[in-house]
Order: structure tokens, then C-alpha cells, then sequence
């Protein structure tokens, strides 16, 4: 059995890319395009916006502005015909985000000679009818630093927050307050993360987060606290130095850019991160977090 | 009259730990710490199972007085006292080394409060060194004080300056020295370790 090569997960992403690029105006959903190109639904949108430079939302958005803008130049729709069939309600907001993306209004863009598109990093625009072949991944992160830990389950009691990733903070407090008093906090306990939903996919209102502490057996779960376990086994971990609203880009980065140059597969469970100093005394920049990412065993990963 | 403002020792009394590369003076008042004390290398298994214990029985303490709506507080910064090396006499083996590991706590913390936490974690199995942890006040006034960036190892450059200031100013130390540990020496390289360093100083004899 041969290991997954960095040419397998472009071909996995191509086939994802030009399939958006035949479907623009069906749903896309995130579910439907990780199957297609057998990743986790846990993990295919952080690969992809690590290895594309775009996360899949602003990738659909662009090829529509892009197949908008050739519309203008090419046929004789109204402005806002194409507007509805780049997926806007109004015409205000497609000319918004047309003139952000082309520089020019889109009557303006059609009257003009020039048609270009924006330099993009993965090297892909909208060419109706031709097949993907190549695009360029971002490399920054594959050179950096991430180790491969053997863990073992651990057991968390756990409080889960539902909404904006931002306001977290409030139901760690509550946690830690309760675990706190009842001296759970001892030497040796871990914060953990453990986040079901990418803030950058899921509306800020349904992002699931659990927010976990390491706890003995002898924890039973009480006043709404309940008990998980965070799933063992071998996981790729790097450091994130900086602020938590920062995380995201070395995620982006550990999955997107050093696991598909790794030789390995990642698996089926979320990813945590461990928060190694308190936010409290700590200033924004020199906050520490682990970021782990679950990794299949190795020669195990399926080849389809 | 109390506002409802959560309590930060490292904000409030900012002053106390200004620092920089260059050494100055700072006057620092009476503070109250919890502390435990043990004695061999720093980084070995007694001090890092001491550090624990402390920070259990400090983040066991602000949850109980939270909890119970007695005012919320940030748990400070760890410091730590160490014994003066830089006198000119031979250094002790590193396993001989008294240290205090400390983390400054506000004033209306009590030793019931203590004696709560304790028992609480030792009910948890936490370790039984929990129990040697203190409530402790340190009255340090007259002090001079630099930040230190680099390895532990190297600080004696930085004592060797902040002493000559001293005696610049006409001023000798006295008394242990006092670390304020500003990085986290799990994560951060030797190199960019920052230390607040603290030696207190009294008049020198004519």
C-alpha cells in the first residue's frame, strides 16, 4: 500500500474545483463536495482553504463574479439578470462586490475594452468548458514545525457553547467557576477546544464549540456539566502563537499545507486545540495554543 | 465604594513592575502572595509538581470566592524568590537550591479561604502537596528592578548591573532576589525568556 502524496490530495481538490466550476448555480453544499473528494466533513474545508488560498465560499463567490463578468462581455443579459444568476437579490449588492472584485461597475466593465481577472493564488479562474488540470497550492506552511503525538483518550467534562466563536470566553467561565470550587483545577488539568463547526462556514449563531477540562474518573456530571471523551490515538500538533481570533490560518496551514505534504490521511474527528496559558494575564500576542489534528494509522488510509 | 470591576494586581499596581533593559528604581508596597517553598533544581520533578500544586490551590481559591459572589480577580503572573549567587562565593550544586514559587493574590484573600481550597483538592487526590502551599505578605519597599531577556542561566549579567546601578545611587542590596516570569519557559526559546529581576536595596554604609 502506498502512502497519499501531495499529487493525490490536488487531484482530491481538482476534481472538487472543477466541479464547483460545472455546478456554480446548485447549492454546493459542504457535506456533498468533501464526499466527492473523500475527505472528512470535519476537515475538507480547512484543506481546501489551505491549499487553495480561498476558503470554498469565497472560491464559489469569485467564479460567479468571474462567469458574471464574462456574461457582461460576451452576451446581452441585463445587468440585472446576470446579478440573479451570480446568486445576488439585489443589484446594489452585486455591483458592490463586482466593483471590489474588477475595479469597475459592472455597465462600466462592459463598456470597456479590458477583461481581467484578478491575479488569485491557486492560478484558477472561470473557463467555461475546460477541465482543471493543474492549480497552485500555497506552501507557506509546509515546512512547519509539527510534531506526531501518540495520545491516549482523554475523558472531559465539558459545557457546550452555541454561537459566535467570539463570546466563548462566557461559557469557560462558567466551566472553570464550577470546576473551579469543586477543585478540579489541580496540577495537570487541561484546557481543551473542541470546535464541530469552521467560524468561517457556519453562520456565527450555530457554531458549535465545547469547551473541556480533563477530568478523573471519579467526575460525575452535574448542573448541566456534562462528560465526553476526546478520541485517542495518533494526531499532528503545532503551535499557535498569537491571539485565538488568529487560529484559523494555522489551521489553514497544518492541514492544508503540511498534512497533504505529510504522506498521511487525516481522520474522522474533529480536531481540539489546548490552551496552554490563562487569556486573562496573558497579553493577545503571546498566547500559546496546540493545535492537534487527527491522523489515520499509518498504511491504513483507503484509496478510492 | 467596591465597583464591580474584576481585581488585576498586574494592572493595578503597574507601576511596581515597570521594567526595562536598563535598570531603575521602584518602590514597592507591602503585597500579599501565596507561596510554597521547597528546596533543589529548578525545572526538576519537586518544582514542577510545587508549581502545580500552586496553581491549583490559587485557581481553586478565585473559583470558590467567584463562585460565591465574593468578587472576581485574574490569578497573577508566577514569581519566585531565589538566594543571591552573585557575591562572589561559590555557587551550590543546583540541587541545593532554596526557592519560594509565588503568585501575588489580593489582600481580602484569607487563610480560610487557604485551608478551603486545600481541602478541597486533597479530597480531589490531587497531591498532598497542596498542604505546603502559604498565604504570604512581602514588604519589599525600595527595590531596583530590570527586565531580563535571555536564558535563566544568564541573568548574573543583568544582577551585575543592576548591582553596579546600585552602588551608583549609593545603595546595596539586601535580601533575596525576586523573579517575576513574564514568558513560559515550556514554550518560549531560552533566547527570549523575559524576566522582571527585583533586588531590594537599603542605603549603603558610609
Amino acid at each position: 500500500m502506498r502512502t497519499v502524496t501531495l499529487h493525490d490530495y490536488k487531484r482530491r481538490i481538482g476534481q472538487v474545483l472543477a466541479h464547483i466550476q460545472e455546478h456554480l448555480d446548485g447549492p454546493l453544499a459542504l457535506d456533498e463536495l468533501a464526499a466527492l473528494a473523500c475527505f472528512s466533513r470535519y476537515h475538507f474545508h480547512r484543506i481546501f482553504k489551505g491549499m487553495v488560498g480561498e476558503s470554498v465560499k469565497e472560491y464559489v463567490r469569485r467564479l460567479r463574479l468571474e462567469r458574471a463578468a464574462s456574461q457582461l462581455k460576451l452576451g446581452s443579459a441585463s445587468v440585472v439578470e446576470i446579478a440573479l444568476d451570480a446568486g445576488y437579490e439585489s443589484h446594489e449588492a452585486f455591483t458592490r462586490s463586482f466593483k471590489a472584485c474588477f475595479g469597475a461597475a459592472p455597465s462600466h466593465f462592459r463598456s470597456i475594452r479590458r477583461r481581467q481577472f484578478a491575479a488569485v493564488s491557486s492560478g484558477i479562474h472561470y473557463r467555461p468548458g475546460k477541465t482543471i488540470r493543474h492549480f497552485k497550492t500555497l506552501h507557506r506552511g509546509g515546512n512547519m514545525d509539527v510534531k506526531i503525538q501518540q495520545l491516549t483518550p482523554m475523558r472531559v467534562a465539558y459545557l457546550r457553547h452555541v454561537g459566535p466563536y467570539g463570546e466563548v470566553g462566557a461559557t469557560w467561565d462558567r466551566l472553570l467557576t464550577i470546576l473551579g470550587k469543586d477543585g478540579y483545577l489541580g496540577g495537570g488539568t487541561m484546557l481543551i477546544g473542541l470546535c464541530h463547526d469552521d467560524p468561517e462556514v457556519t453562520p456565527p449563531s450555530k457554531i458549535r464549540y465545547d469547551a473541556c477540562v480533563t477530568v478523573g474518573d471519579d467526575f460525575a456530571p452535574s448542573g448541566g456539566i456534562q462528560v465526553q471523551t476526546v478520541a485517542g490515538g495518533e494526531y499532528a500538533m503545532t503551535t499557535h502563537n498569537g491571539p485565538y481570533n488568529d487560529v484559523g490560518r494555522t489551521y489553514a496551514e497544518l492541514l492544508g499545507q503540511w498534512i497533504p505534504r505529510s504522506g498521511r490521511e487525516l481522520r474522522d474527528v474533529p480536531c481540539f486545540e489546548v490552551y496552554l496559558n490563562d487569556p486573562q494575564s496573558t497579553a493577545p500576542e503571546d498566547l500559546l495554543t496546540d493545535i492537534y489534528a487527527p491522523l489515520q494509522t499509518q498504511g491504513s488510509a483507503t484509496r478510492r | 465604594m467596591k465597583t464591580a470591576e474584576k481585581v488585576d494586581l498586574y494592572r493595578e499596581f503597574s507601576k511596581e513592575y515597570a521594567a526595562t533593559r536598563d535598570p531603575a528604581l521602584v518602590k514597592v508596597g507591602p503585597a500579599t502572595y501565596l507561596s510554597i517553598s521547597g528546596k533543589g533544581a529548578p525545572g526538576g520533578d519537586g518544582f514542577s509538581e510545587a508549581i502545580g500544586a500552586l496553581y491549583g490551590v490559587a485557581f481553586t481559591v478565585k473559583m470558590t470566592r467567584k463562585f460565591a459572589g465574593k468578587g472576581d480577580y485574574t490569578v497573577s503572573k508566577l514569581e519566585g524568590l531565589w538566594p543571591d549567587f552573585t557575591s562572589g562565593e561559590v555557587i551550590p550544586d543546583k540541587n541545593q537550591w532554596n526557592w519560594q514559587m509565588m503568585i501575588r493574590t489580593p489582600k481580602f484573600v484569607t487563610e480560610k479561604d487557604l485551608a478551603q481550597a486545600v481541602a478541597v483538592l486533597l479530597k480531589r487526590g490531587k497531591g498532598t502537596e497542596v498542604q505546603r502551599v502559604r498565604l504570604e505578605s512581602l514588604k519589599e519597599g525600595l527595590c531596583v528592578q530590570a527586565l531580563h531577556v535571555g536564558p535563566y542561566e544568564k541573568e548574573c549579567t543583568t544582577i551585575a548591573a543592576m548591582k553596579s546601578f546600585a552602588e551608583g545611587e549609593g545603595l546595596k542590596v539586601h535580601g533575596v532576589h525576586h523573579e517575576i516570569y513574564l514568558s513560559d519557559p515550556r514554550r518560549v526559546a531560552p533566547a527570549k525568556l523575559k524576566t522582571i529581576l527585583r533586588l531590594p536595596v537599603e542605603k549603603a554604609a558610609e
